[in-house]
């Protein structure tokens, strides 16, 4: 297993569509992903929605990644790369 | 009209917001958000094993509903619209909430409506206790879910996907779901008791050309399938059970205007429309959606006058990427053609990107518009390399929203040159772009001489323009009467701007609702005024009148609403010269109503 420190950066933080993306990504990878928040609050699968949006992460949020499986550096490479360009969205 | 005998049906009266125009009668049809009550049934073995292929049949069932609903919403309100129902999707494929749902099935041995709610509150609880309001909202989304699962379990098709040819959907509110499963082909016209001018049901009225009146209270729950209605949306009037004096009277005055008048206009021969006299008007064409498009061309409109960029954004205010906006305004300049479009910069304010800046107590008055891209930069930046970007393919002007005076003009036009230099060292094509600005507020008004110097041509937004010059809310009901478009005020105003800009030698734009109201187009002309932006489909009416009206009677009627002391004073002129000059244009149902204050 491997881990990663994520920032939420984008303004609205994880919202729906935000979340949508985050989940599709995860989605195409086999190793299992999840997310935490660093202050000790709720831990999600990265394949349910349901369960991203209830990290409440707002802009700013520290979470820790991790991924266990086969293809988990691609998975946090990945994951990694969406979270620094602020989920596509041209406000940061 | 047949009377339910168990109902007393006296005709009644709303007064709301027109906010999409046009006149129909038709039947009520009531729709709701289809919240279904769930009851719980105790299952044996086989039942439960039965429950569960049913579950799962429903989620299919959600699901192909649910695709259809995201293209059509991706086709009539374009892909930022659509996103939505991507998230939505994602929640019904969700394996945390199926297994939840199953795994109740089978332990308690419950019905899949059962353990569906019992999952779902579960759910919503867990969300009501988010601390950020934002992500507290987005409990709406599960139970919209939620909604479609239950109707699809009990296979009660949405109770709104077939309408009749007359129907006139009446809602206490429409959820953007609801919305974009209508059969909107078949809509005559949308009520709801919400709603202001930009909520979701006015924009989608406007983009079909439907009429749309909001803010009518409690018509819904006044209501019944197939009640008898009108809806007026120039007046903002719904007459529930019209006695057939109204019908009659109301079915004499718009009969004619109902749709041949687009059969007319087409038929009109090319060519710039002029008045008897020979004065050029040109008609340009409001637009927001790319369900709009069409009627661009269907209306003969002479391009694009009013692009309101701030449509492309999502409800939830992300703001797209640069590349993102060019796509959408390469499209704008391809449907505009060569008469050009004129992108206004996003006119947003707090209130549209809530959770980054929003709380502001008067967002009117606030940072909005102009100056909401002088603040934030970046926004601004994006946009106008987007449009800058896209000039290079097509003719596209810029107007700066809400500009207060020079300064704002001056602050625009440094970042549009910088960033027209900064592509240029990139290596990226950029096209002319003409620079306007919008005169809406009261201090432009005042001091349109000046800016008149430094802008190339002026907008009039005079639906703002009303509600800064008389410091009146038109969303407000209560201040409804003095909001009067022909207010003298408001017409020294029109005097002042087209004055000035002749001075400087550019033109005005008179954009915003009064213009698409034939008899204030007629007043509007005589003021000075030669060329419109509007809503599409009003594009027909205000020809015929226009071809038919002499400019000079015009000119002669408009100094005597100048001359006028009051609105009611204006009013009253308008409906005896006009009557008097052009019996065989307007009746006096079509001309501002006498209003007592």
């Amino acid at each position: 297993m491997i881990q990663k420190r994520l920032i939420v950066t984008n303004r609205l933080g994880l919202h729906a569509r935000a979340a949508a993306r985050l989940v599709h990504l995860a989605a195409r990878f086999k190793s299992n992903v999840s997310l935490q928040r660093v202050d000790g609050g709720a831990t999600a699968d990265a394949k349910s929605i349901l369960n991203v949006l209830m990290l409440a992460a707002t802009s700013g949020t520290e979470l820790s990644a991790s991924a266990e499986g086969i293809d988990e550096a691609e998975a946090l490479a990945a994951l990694s790369e969406l979270f620094s360009n602020g989920f596509g969205e041209t406000e940061k | 009209m047949t009377d339910q005998p168990k109902r007393n049906l006296v005709e009644e009266r709303w007064r709301g917001l027109g906010v999409s125009e046009g006149y129909v009668v038709g039947r009520v049809l009531r729709v709701d958000n289809g919240n279904r009550q769930v009851y719980r049934a105790a299952l044996n073995e086989v039942e439960t094993e039965r429950e569960l292929q049913r579950f799962q049949n429903a989620l299919n069932g959600a699901r192909r509903q649910l695709l259809d609903i995201k293209l059509k919403a991706e086709k009539e309100l374009g892909p930022e619209h659509a996103y939505l129902f991507d998230a939505h999707l994602l929640m019904l494929e969700d394996r945390n909430l199926r297994e939840r749902v199953e795994t109740y099935i089978v332990a308690e041995k419950a019905n899949a409506e059962w353990a569906l709610r019992v999952v779902t509150d579960d759910l919503l609880a867990a969300y009501s206790a988010v601390k950020d309001e934002y992500l507290r909202a987005r409990g709406s989304d599960i139970e919209d879910v939620a909604q479609r699962i239950l109707s699809a379990l009990t296979g009660t098709i949405p109770q709104y996907a077939n309408l009749t040819r007359d129907a006139v959907i009446v809602s206490a509110d429409l959820s953007p779901s609801a919305v974009a499963e209508l059969d909107l082909q078949h809509a005559r016209a949308i009520t709801t008791d919400a709603g202001g001018w930009t909520s979701h049901t006015a924009i989608i009225a406007r983009a079909l050309g439907i009429p749309a009146v909001v803010g009518l209270r409690d018509l819904y729950r006044r209501t019944r399938t197939g009640d008898t209605i009108i809806v007026n949306s120039y007046a903002g009037e719904i007459v529930l059970h019209p006695t057939s004096a109204t019908l009659e009277s109301y079915g004499k005055e718009f009969a004619p205007e109902r749709k041949p008048s687009g059969v007319s206009f087409t038929e009109r021969e090319t060519g710039p429309l002029r008045t008897v006299e020979g004065v050029a008007v040109t008609l340009r064409a409001n637009v927001e959606l790319p369900a709009e498009f069409a009627s661009v061309r269907q209306f003969r409109a002479s391009g694009i006058g009013l692009y309101r960029s701030e449509f492309l954004l999502s409800q939830e205010g992300v703001l797209l990427s640069e590349d993102e906006q060019y796509r959408a305004y390469l499209e704008v300049g391809r449907v505009a053609g060569a008469d050009g479009a004129t992108i206004r910069l996003f006119d947003l304010g707090g209130e549209q990107l809530h959770g980054g800046f929003g709380g502001e107590r008067n967002p009117a008055l606030g940072l909005r518009a102009i100056r909401f891209g002088l603040r934030h930069e970046d926004v601004l930046r994006t946009q106008v390399r987007a449009i800058l970007r896209a000039a290079a393919q097509g003719r596209l002007d810029i107007v700066l929203p809400m500009v207060s005076d020079l300064a704002d003009v001056r602050r625009a036009r440094v970042i549009i040159e910088q960033e027209r230099e900064r592509l240029g060292a990139e290596g990226k094509e950029t096209g002319v772009v003409k620079v306007g600005a919008m005169i809406e507020v009261p201090s432009a008004v005042i001091l349109a001489r000046t800016i008149a110097a430094e802008v190339d041509f002026f907008s009039l937004g005079t639906n703002d323009l009303v509600q800064y010059m008389l410091a009146v809310d038109r969303g407000n009901d209560d201040v409804s009467d003095w909001f009067r478009s022909l207010h003298p005020a408001v017409l020294r105003s029109v005097v002042d701007v087209h004055d000035a800009a002749a001075a400087a030698s550019i033109r005005t734009v008179v954009c915003g609702e009064m213009a698409s109201t034939p008899a204030y187009a007629v007043v509007l002309i005589g003021l000075g005024a030669t060329e419109f932006s509007m809503t599409p489909s009003a594009i027909p009416r205000v020809a015929r009148v226009v071809g038919a009206v002499k400019h000079s009677d015009a000119r002669k009627i408009a100094e005597l609403c100048l001359a006028c002391a009051t609105p009611d004073q204006v009013e009253q002129t308008v409906r005896e010269q006009f009557l008097e000059h052009w019996p065989q244009l307007f009746s006096l149902e079509s001309l501002p109503a006498a209003k007592p204050r």
